[in-house]
């Protein structure tokens, strides 16, 4: 197996909608084991004759070879897709018969398809059953998107798509090696503290920018008979590390996260870490028990009821909550709060990356209108139309010009403006080592419900990435951005 | 009919007995024994299932297991399910098939059960007909721990505070085992209830004309009586109890947590197989599982094995 | 309770008031465990017609304010459960036929004739009983996946018929042995085929146990969760079973937050099956013993 970052595909699936499924379905590995013992030396498909390229068709699809798509039903649903991204490409090819299936278990469906050969066009990889990105990748089932992000804009074609989108999409879809982007990133998510702005407001209370503030703000929550911080221990206790993660990046800078990424000696034991453990320890004093045995959904449902004051999460909270948010309930996110004076980035960092993978399987009978789909997904109107139905922000820039947000999203866009360049990175490792991640969320439990100090957590971690390290069964990744 | 020669007689019963058995083992070695051989093969690879090629690494999987506390925890949490699972669904079940059967006393010269002895019997089987996936999603919301889980609240109203079925590392293990023996009660009453029902009348009548209390009849005359329908019991329950899979990864935080507190090796087989891709590892596991399911078998049925009582 | 025979003429009373202690006690042990069972199934179909704020309130013992089906439409219409029924009842159906013709053709020759490989056989069979099946899984996917059986009902009926063998095998030989040879060697005098004899004379003569086994393999497929998981994916959900439903309608609820939804798909799938349970209950409680205590 070559040792591919299997970065993106995977991790997006942590943030995203990561571990909502009570019942596991099984089983991406398994499945996967099939993209490769199958049809990896087949011959590619002879690509169909393909037409002449143009302007408007930079990839020379023919205009009535139909596409079929696959994509993710979870929490922003297939209605974008149905409803706007495949008209568009319809309009372009009106002759193109478009097939759609929105389905949950990615990697038990298409991992057969991959290894028998009869693949999909556009396949949205994402979910708790999503295919792994590193092992297709290594079996040559993907297309580079290289030509994608070199074409021509279908809102500006004197503009290359590349430069129509978020800086660091390209990058934050690489695999292989040499590195090329096999995955398009599609959702800008950003990382931060979510709270009701109208609850905030009636109380006179704003999210607090230190942890001082925060203990002082949590005794005013408890006065008023809320809950001022909670996660759910149950099933999301990484919405809880990463919180963690990031205070730990403010501290002492994003090398610190690159250094767990990497595995480096005593990563773990770093300073900034055990700050950010100590700080975050302190806080989940306020929690009740109880929270340990919630699923997501059950503690979000608290907040709109206005039971819970701050919740750590990301920017598809408002999406996945949307039928459920009462009225007067306004969504908002703040940062995570400083842990001391001298922290290297300031109190206005956030966590922001683009997530949600598309990928073009290299095998499939129309990969010229693979490409062409994602290019039309990169169209303004196809962005604004995922965020009306979404409610997330694409990566494509200027898409929300004229629009107006939810209130979550105005909070993320304005959180986005005050950080600047303050970006905390994310992390690989919940991806590449999946032992370790598993064992941070049994720690990260036990620190913020009182079983472990601080320092047992990093001591525990640190030991955990030690055996990592020293497992030659594990495929060792690294990075330097 | 004589057997060693080949008379017709003799092939037609031959031909009879594989045709007979042709299907069935077929089917059961393709399905079955291909995969369990395929399967302890695994485990003295290296295999991450996402990958055709991999190397004979000989113990290595298991000399890994037997350093891993998650693997040692979890088989602790087998023993403790071993021991306290059947006895505690055999006790419960034993109580209230005697009090179904022959709580009542005589009547007319028989030996009845309580009032309303249909009516419990037809209930408590009743968890008996809903799959294990239904059951532990219904008891996620019966036992949540804060205070409005429903367990709860019902404790609430007589004034105790919300107990935290699931997270209290001490209590998790045994909440779940509740749920098991939940389960099962009624199917063993009704099985302990046959074996009552087949012990003739008049062995009762005479003891009782003896003298004997309801508890002597239980402890001296029952029980023995029952030995072969409870060993059976037994061996079902133990076998069961290296189990737990859905229940545990449906009901427990974080899937065997709080800290590893709930565990168990099917589950853990399931991490490494589809979590970590560790196939080699996983298949090392369901080896070590296997060896500890047959073990407890063939170790239940050595020492319970005792005289049959006649009667 | 050893009484003396002296004091034989003066024992009635104490023990008629021990016998009503006891009697009490007895039924309010019993009154609990019925409780207990019947509780959460209350509950659980009461909680359907609940909102979010009613199940996530501080009194989750109170009735729900009102009785909107609308959360029984939602679980019928998105979780299919009417579907995912009637695809269980014909895979539950066929495949514990199968076992148990399968099953009890091993048996019987395996329990009455004599050749070579009769206990290899046998053995064969009855360690089946303490595999693991989550050893298989992994293996058993891709034998499927060969075979062109994944995500079908055929492959999922096979491979539920082979892991029933072990046990079906294992009671039914017990089972078979048991029976008088005599009537047997006597259709076979009478010029009766082997095979006609084993299902004119030897299987009525089994009617007990089959019945028995019947009822444990029913079950025991009616409640599988692992194997239709894996071995029914994603892109056939059309041919999901229950549980996979239920799983599945458990998972959306991370991403709907539809209790009320969850727990009409819960209560949808308890109240049939408890239905037939109770009208068919004397034969299910009869039956289920039969075997398992001869």
């Amino acid at each position: 197996m070559t040792s591919t970052p299997r970065e993106i595909t995977r991790r997006q699936m942590m943030r995203r909608v990561g571990l909502t499924a009570l019942v596991a379905v099984p089983a991406a590995g398994l499945l996967s084991s099939c993209a490769t013992s199958g049809g990896d030396s087949a011959a590619p498909s002879a690509a169909p004759s393909a037409a002449a390229t143009s302007a408007t068709n930079p990839f020379g699809v023919k205009a009535d070879a139909p596409l079929e798509v696959v994509i993710f039903k979870g929490g922003y649903s297939d209605e974008y897709a149905t409803q706007s991204h495949e008209p568009l490409y319809s309009k372009e090819f009106p002759k193109a018969q478009i097939k759609h299936q929105g389905i949950q278990t990615i990697s038990q469906t298409l991992t057969p398809r991959f290894a028998s050969g009869d693949v999909p066009d556009v396949v949205n990889n994402s979910g708790t059953d999503m295919l792994d990105g590193g092992a297709l990748i290594g079996a040559g089932q993907l297309l580079d998107l290289t030509p994608l992000f070199e074409a021509p804009s279908i809102d500006d074609p004197s503009k290359k798509v590349k430069d129509t989108i978020v800086p660091g999409t390209v990058e934050s879809g690489f695999g292989g090696d040499p590195a090329k982007p096999y995955t398009l990133n599609y959702v800008y998510t950003a990382y931060g503290l979510w709270y009701d702005a109208k609850m905030f407001e009636k109380n006179g209370w704003t999210p607090p920018k230190t942890f001082d503030e925060f203990k002082t703000f949590a005794e005013a929550a408890k006065s008023k008979n809320v809950v001022p911080f909670a996660y759910a221990g149950k099933n999301a206790s990484y919405y809880a590390y990463w919180m963690i993660l990031i205070s730990a990046a403010k501290i002492g800078g994003n090398e610190i996260l690159l250094n767990i990424d990497n595995l480096a000696d005593n990563a773990w034991n770093a300073d900034a870490v055990k700050q950010a453990a100590t700080a975050w320890a302190e806080i989940g004093k306020y929690m009740d028990k109880s929270y340990e045995g919630l699923i997501h959904t059950e503690v979000q449902t608290q907040q709109n009821q206005g039971k819970i004051a701050l919740y750590p999460s990301g920017s598809w909270l408002e999406s996945e909550q949307a039928k459920d948010t009462p009225a007067g309930f306004e969504y908002a996110m703040s940062p995570t709060p400083s842990v001391s004076a001298s922290d290297k980035m300031p109190y206005e960092a956030i966590r922001a990356a683009a997530a949600e993978g598309y990928v073009v399987p290299a095998k499939g009978k129309n990969p010229q209108g693979g490409l062409e789909y994602l290019r039309v997904m990169l169209s303004k109107e196809a962005a604004k139309a995922f965020t009306e139905k979404t409610k997330s922000l694409t990566v494509v820039v200027g898409a929300t010009e004229g629009m107006t947000l939810s209130p979550g999203l105005t909070s993320v866009v304005a959180a986005q403006t005050a950080a600047g360049q303050n970006v905390v990175t994310y992390s690989l490792f919940e991806t590449w080592y999946k032992e370790l991640e598993t064992e941070l969320r049994k720690q990260t439990n036990a620190l913020m419900f009182g079983r472990i100090s601080a320092d047992e957590f990093c001591a525990n971690m640190q030991k955990a990435a030690d055996k990592t390290k020293a497992d030659s069964s594990i495929n060792k990744q690294s990075r330097s951005v | 009919m004589r057997h060693g020669k080949l008379t017709p007689a003799a092939l037609r019963k031959y031909g009879f007995v594989v045709s007979f058995l042709a299907v069935p083992v077929l089917l059961y070695v393709v399905f079955v024994v291909w995969q369990y051989i395929q399967a302890f093969q695994i485990s003295f690879t290296n295999s991450r299932g996402i990958s055709p090629n991999f190397d004979y690494v000989g113990f290595d999987n298991f000399t890994q297991l037997f350093q891993d506390d998650v693997f040692w925890a979890a088989v602790r949490h087998h023993v403790v399910l071993l021991l306290a699972m059947p006895l505690i669904t055999i006790a419960i079940a034993l109580f209230f098939s005697f009090l179904l059967n022959l709580g009542g006393g005589q009547r007319n010269g028989r030996m009845v059960g309580v009032r309303g002895s249909a009516f419990y019997k037809i209930v408590f089987f009743f968890p008996q007909v809903l799959a294990v996936a239904i059951v532990g999603v219904l008891f996620q919301a019966i036992l949540r721990p804060d205070k409005a889980g429903v367990f709860n609240s019902a404790l609430g109203a007589v004034g105790i505070q919300p107990v935290g079925w699931l997270i209290a590392p001490n209590l998790a293990l045994w909440t779940i085992i509740g749920v098991m023996v939940w389960q099962a009660v009624g199917f063993y009453v009704v099985l302990f209830s046959a074996g009552m029902a087949s012990i003739p009348k008049d062995v009762f009548e005479a003891a009782s004309l003896d003298g004997a209390g309801r508890i002597t009849l239980f402890f001296r005359i029952t029980i023995p009586l029952l030995w072969d329908t409870l060993q059976v019991g037994w061996v079902y329950l133990g076998i069961a109890a290296f189990d737990g899979f859905a229940l545990v990864q449906v009901l427990s935080v974080d899937r065997g947590g709080p800290d590893n507190a709930t565990t168990v090796l099917p589950l853990e087989i399931w991490r490494n197989a589809f979590t970590y891709s560790k196939y080699g590892v996983a298949s090392a596991m369901g080896v070590a599982l296997f060896f500890m399911t047959l073990t407890f078998a063939v170790l239940t049925l050595r020492v319970t094995r005792r005289e049959r009582i006649e009667f | 309770m050893p009484v003396a025979p002296s004091k034989a003429a003066t024992a009635p009373r104490p023990r008629r008031r021990s016998i009503d202690v006891f009697s009490s006690l007895s039924h309010v042990a019993l009154v609990i465990w019925a409780i207990l069972v019947i509780f959460p199934i209350i509950w659980t179909f009461l909680a359907s017609f609940k909102t979010n704020t009613e199940l996530f309130g501080d009194n989750s013992l109170a009735m729900p304010q009102n009785f909107d089906w609308g959360s029984w439409g939602r679980a019928w219409d998105k979780a299919h459960i009417g579907l995912y029924m009637i695809n269980t009842v014909k895979v539950v159906a066929v495949s514990t036929f199968l076992t148990m013709l399968f099953g009890s053709m091993a048996a019987y020759v395996l329990a009455r004739y004599t050749f070579f490989g009769n206990r290899a056989v046998y053995l064969l069979f009855v360690s089946g009983l303490s595999f693991p099946v989550f050893l298989a899984l992994a293996p058993l996917w891709l034998t499927m996946k060969n075979l062109g059986l994944l995500g079908t009902h055929t492959g999922l009926i096979l491979v539920y018929v082979a892991y029933s063998l072990p046990f079906t095998v294992f009671f039914l030989t017990a089972f078979f042995r048991t029976l008088p040879s005599s009537v047997g060697e006597a259709a076979m005098m009478d010029g009766c085929s082997h095979t006609r004899t084993f299902f004119q004379i030897m299987l009525p003569m089994a009617k007990p146990g089959l019945i028995s086994i019947t009822i444990f393999n029913v079950i025991g497929q009616w409640n599988q969760y692992l194997l239709p998981i894996v071995l029914l994916p994603g892109d056939v959900q059309d041919k999901w079973l229950i549980t996979q439903g239920i799983a599945n309608i458990s998972t959306n609820a991370g991403y709907e937050a539809d209790w009320a939804g969850l727990f009409a798909a819960l209560s949808m799938a308890i109240i049939p099956v408890l239905i037939i349970y109770i009208i068919f209950q004397r034969q299910i409680q009869s039956g289920l013993t039969a075997g398992a205590t001869k």
